[in-house]
């Protein structure tokens, strides 16, 4: 029987989720088809269940981390206990795992003894040997060049106790607990090695930092931590990558990229990665003409996503360091958050966007909704305008068909749908979302409200499913219930128009000799004008707002 | 006084010099600053200059004794160390007086002082002759370098400690001396005051003497050395050295000692070198110094400072003067606006010991530990015709190749001039040559230099004065 549960498989292309939630801890119980983590991908956020049941052992993800499709999420315990015991024992098996826990904990302690062996004597005072930590890579001793404490003496944490000189450098090692120093087993001019005893200290109630595990890290970070106090060194960050930029240089005598000198400068100038450029020469050296010939094969790729319209001849700008300005904080976008930006800059850079606006007058229309809004309710849909104007999309997009169909610009073709899906821009407090709604054309207004009403929950609950999110045709981004008046919103590609709704207002309207206050929808259709021209998208909207003011227009055009 | 300058390097090392020279070659305003009175820093004044000199002497003294057995005997040779001194001495300055008048003639500002930065444009210079200079500069390079290590304890104030410095002051040539730390400058050292008559021996800490090259090299080394020098002692330590009376007394430990107490006349202490930074004002700029002390610096020779850039010892790596030079021509070319990066694929490393070593590109040892598969192959000159002919056939050229595309990854040499045979390996290293071009490279005969051309015969299968069956 498995014993590990791995990332299934989420859907084409997908191979890594954000895991959002953990649901399990060791020590659960889990049975088939539980759901055991909820991730999110590139399009939605996914409940994973589980594929195997017993008691979960350890999580390998948690939440916030990512993890790739087949990467073992969880481990089970050898399950012994599902035989042992029958079900309806749960609760005294649950009470059976608390003391399991609590001899591990005590276990933790025990192991944290012998980093301060001398600690027997009480948990409250108890002395604290200071061991040489790391230096370095292939230091394992340094001499003592000069001892800063001596006995008796009082110590803070990070207080420099000895000055240390290895082949390397000289370097300052700090205390790593507050104390008095009780003996210091090395003088001036001594050889230590890593990891022996130097200082011991009284230090009553130590909190040893971290077990084993982090012992090496931790007092190599203090150095290098010191060393920036002594040094008035800026952020860690630099240091870190500046480190590994020595590393690199360090390692150049390994296999790099068969190319002469002469050959890597040329590439360098001209702004080629010398590394991806693959040799035509004996052993495949790289040649001058290998790298031209890949420069230009890339300005090929590149022109060929021009004429797909990818912008070209924009440098790219680099941030400056915000942190100059003020405090920041840093945080990995989500994969909504990356899918969003990503695909709405592809939409806005490749298709020539114009904003139409117009105004309906929906007086009457709100006369009509407020009067069958109960009916609806009892079918468990809300009669919003929303839901009206999807019927009336659907309507429209029969009588303009170009606003239903997309563009193929490599064959120089179009696609005209004969489905009417519409998709409804959702905000949730993940992001922007937009489920579609299915074959409008053949549904009512009260089903539409009702589909609608349970999409907006699904969005919001985090039960979307890609397919849920796929095939749309055109959408519908409503902002009325926020405010504002007229915006203008992108083209979902491959659709080709997009209808966004601001808030109703009663303005005055000059009718019949007076004005009268009328209730005024504002509107917003953008369009992609490689298909759609500035007529029949004044058309367009104006035959919405039409509709909108005189319903009968949908059966009888429609 | 406060003078602009667009560029000041602080250092006048082969890596500051250099970047100075180049630097005014492109037309540039140029400020050198360094507490010499000329130009060329520890490599021209105590370092690599007046230690070849020495070894050439000590070279020939050997070749001298040598000759006995091709039927030529000469005399004891009768050692004049103020004149010998006085030759060493004219070398250094012939080659500074050299770099001062060039750097003359290209009209660079030499200070002669101590430079700190004020800020990130500004250096002030305590000038040697008294005053101070404020010096406001668009870019910097920094090229200190480094000094010896130095092991505490030690009675230095004896004067019969030496670091590399001392020893290459010729101030007497010791009864005994003992060599502390068996790296390049402690077995070149040792090898001169053996040649002029002392009695040598080097301790090491580590299990072998020149850790890090490869080891098959290194016996040949050793198996010479171990004829010149008294003693070469391995996996020990020093404990402790004490004077006493007109002597040091020393005490060891570690394996195989037998006598864990000896006394000798001095002791030199080379247990590697450390880069100078302290004093430098650092902390007034944004230059990070990482926790070995040494600058960090990005593959264009920058700083975390934009305006500086920093070469040579300071930045760590392979811590040579012609590492240095090269380093400065590529900071210079980042200044001057061009896209350039500091990404060799070898750097010769030469001990200009009798025999020398020499190694370039990746070594045996590297290769093992970054387990990187290749090809070794060995030509041992004793099937070497000129090898032979100068008596001289304690030697070995290898290659490292890439067994996939017979491409040459590295070379290394142990034999009488590897140090000039190696600028072959490197060359096809950066050419990215095939053992294959290197063996149809049509190379004079007799020379030493053949030895590279078999060895990449080796590599094809057969070389025609090394009989060995076939390998893979």
């Amino acid at each position: 029987m498995a014993n590990e549960f791995k990332l299934p498989e989420l859907g084409e292309n997908i191979t890594t989720a954000d895991i959002v939630k953990v649901l399990i801890k060791p020590g659960d119980k889990v049975e088939i088809d539980q759901a055991v983590v909820e991730i999110e991908t590139d399009k939605a956020n996914v409940e994973v269940p589980s594929e195997i049941s017993g008691t979960v052992k350890e999580v390998m993800v948690k939440e916030g981390s990512k993890a790739n499709v087949g990467d073992v999420i969880f481990t089970l315990e050898q399950d012994i206990s599902d035989e042992k015991k029958p079900a309806e024992k749960k609760e005294p098996e649950a009470e059976l795992k608390e003391p399991e826990k609590k001899t591990e904990k005590v276990e933790k302690v025990v192991k944290t003894e012998p980093v301060k062996p001398s600690a027997k004597e009480s948990i409250t005072t108890s002395t604290y040997e200071f061991k040489l930590p790391e230096l370095g890579e292939n230091i394992t001793t340094a001499q003592i060049t000069k001892v800063l404490v001596k006995k008796g003496e009082k110590v803070k944490k990070d207080d420099v106790l000895i000055e240390i000189e290895t082949d390397k450098a000289t370097v300052e090692v700090p205390s790593e607990v507050d104390g008095t120093v009780k003996e210091v087993k090395i003088k001036d001019g001594d050889t230590a090695n890593v990891g022996e005893v130097i200082i011991i200290f009284d230090a009553p109630g130590i909190v040893i930092p971290e077990p084993k595990k982090e012992a090496p890290t931790q007092p190599k970070q203090q150095i290098s931590e010191q060393a920036r106090k002594e040094l008035a060194r800026t952020l860690k960050e630099n240091e870190g990558t500046s480190e590994k930029k020595r590393i690199s240089r360090a390692d150049l005598s390994g296999k790099t990229a068969p190319a002469a000198p002469s050959v890597r400068r040329f590439a360098r100038e001209i702004g080629i990665d010398i590394h991806q450029v693959s040799g035509t020469g004996p052993g495949g050296r790289i040649s001058v003409d290998d790298v031209k010939a890949f420069s230009k094969n890339l300005n090929q790729k590149i022109s060929q996503a021009a004429s797909a319209g990818v912008p070209i001849g924009i440098n790219k700008e680099s941030l400056p360091d915000f942190s100059k300005y003020g405090e920041v904080e840093i945080k990995q976008m989500t994969n909504i958050r990356r899918k969003t930006a990503e695909h709405l800059s592809y939409a806005w850079s490749t298709i020539p966007h114009v904003t139409q606006f117009d105004k309906a007058d929906i007086t009457e229309l709100e006369k009509l909704r407020k009067q069958y809004s109960k009916q609806v309710e009892a079918a468990g849909g809300k009669l919003t305008v929303t839901a009206i104007l999807l019927k009336i999309l659907a309507s429209a997009l029969k009588v303009f068909p170009q606003f239903n169909s997309s563009i193929d610009m490599d064959k120089k073709e179009i696609i005209y749908k004969k489905y009417y899906n519409i998709g409804i821009a959702v905000d949730t407090d993940r992001g922007l979302l937009v489920p579609v709604v299915r074959d409008v054309d053949k549904k009512n207004i009260i089903q539409l409200s009702v589909e609608l009403s349970e999409i907006s929950v699904k969005a919001r609950d985090k039960k979307l499913t890609i397919e849920d999110m796929q095939g749309g045709n055109f959408s519908i981004s409503n902002l009325g219930g926020i405010g504002g008046t007229y915006f203008t919103p992108i083209v979902n590609s491959p659709e080709v128009a997009i209808l966004g709704v601001s808030r109703g207002s009663y303005e005055q309207v000059y009718k019949d000799g007076q004005f009268i206050p009328r209730m005024i929808l504002p509107l917003s259709l953008s369009y992609d004008h490689r298909i759609i021209d500035g007529a029949d998208a004044a058309r367009f909207i104006r035959w919405v707002c039409k509709a909108l003011e005189n319903p009968f227009l949908l059966s009888l055009e429609g | 006084m406060s003078t602009k300058t667009q560029l000041a390097v602080i250092g006048g090392g082969p890596g500051g010099y250099v970047a100075a020279f180049v630097a005014a070659d492109r037309g540039m305003q140029v400020t050198l600053i360094d507490r010499n009175a000329n130009p060329g820093g520890v490599c021209l004044h105590i370092g690599c200059i007046p230690s070849k000199a020495l070894l050439h002497v000590a070279k020939l003294i050997r070749e001298t004794r040598e000759a006995e057995h091709w039927g030529v005997t000469f005399g004891k040779p009768k050692i004049d160390l103020d004149k010998l001194r006085e030759y060493k001495d004219s070398v250094v300055n012939k080659l500074t007086g050299g770099t001062a008048q060039l750097s003359k003639m290209r009209k660079i500002n030499y200070l002669r002082g101590t430079a700190a930065f004020v800020n990130s444009s500004t250096v002030k210079v305590d000038l040697v002759e008294g005053g101070t200079e404020e010096i406001n500069f668009e870019h910097a390079i920094l090229a200190t370098g480094s000094e010896p290590a130095r092991i505490p304890g030690l009675p230095y104030e004896s004067g019969k400690v030496w670091d590399s410095t001392g020893a290459l002051a010729l101030e007497t040539i010791p009864e005994k001396l003992l060599v502390i730390g068996g790296g390049y400058i402690g077995l070149e050292l040792g090898s001169v005051y053996s040649a002029l008559g002392s009695k040598v021996s080097v301790v090491e800490m580590m299990p072998g003497i020149l850790p890090g090259a490869d080891r098959d090299m290194v016996r040949v080394l050793q198996k010479s050395l171990e004829n010149s020098f008294e003693k070469i002692l391995v996996s020990t330590k020093v404990i402790s050295v004490t004077e006493s009376g007109k002597k040091l007394k020393v005490k060891f430990e570690g394996e195989g000692i037998s006598d864990n107490e000896q006394e000798f006349d001095r002791v030199l202490v080379s247990v590697g070198r450390k880069p100078v930074t302290k004093g430098l004002g650092l902390e007034n700029t944004k230059v990070v110094v990482n926790e070995k002390g040494f600058v960090s610096v990005d593959d264009k020779c920058q700083t975390d400072d934009q305006s500086i850039y920093a070469i040579g010892d300071i930045v760590g790596g392979a811590m040579l003067a012609h590492k240095a030079s090269a380093e400065g021509k590529v900071a210079v070319e980042a200044i001057a606006g061009h896209k350039v990066a500091f990404e060799p694929n070898a750097i010769p490393a030469v001990v200009f010991t009798d025999p020398e070593l020499a190694w370039t590109g990746l070594s045996e040892t590297e290769a093992k530990e970054k387990g990187i598969n290749v090809e070794v192959t060995r030509f041992p000159w004793t099937a070497g015709s000129r090898a032979v002919t100068i008596d001289r056939t304690d030697g070995l050229t290898k290659l490292i190749v890439d067994p996939e595309t017979n491409r040459v990854l590295g070379m290394g040499v142990v034999g009488a001039g590897a140090g000039e045979l190696i600028a072959e390996g490197t060359l096809a290293v950066e050419m990215a040559a095939l053992a294959e071009d290197v063996a149809k490279t049509i190379h004079p005969h007799p020379t030493l230099s053949e030895t590279v051309m078999e060895s990449a015969e080796l590599a094809l299968g057969s070389s025609p004065h090394l009989f060995r069956p076939k390998r893979k």
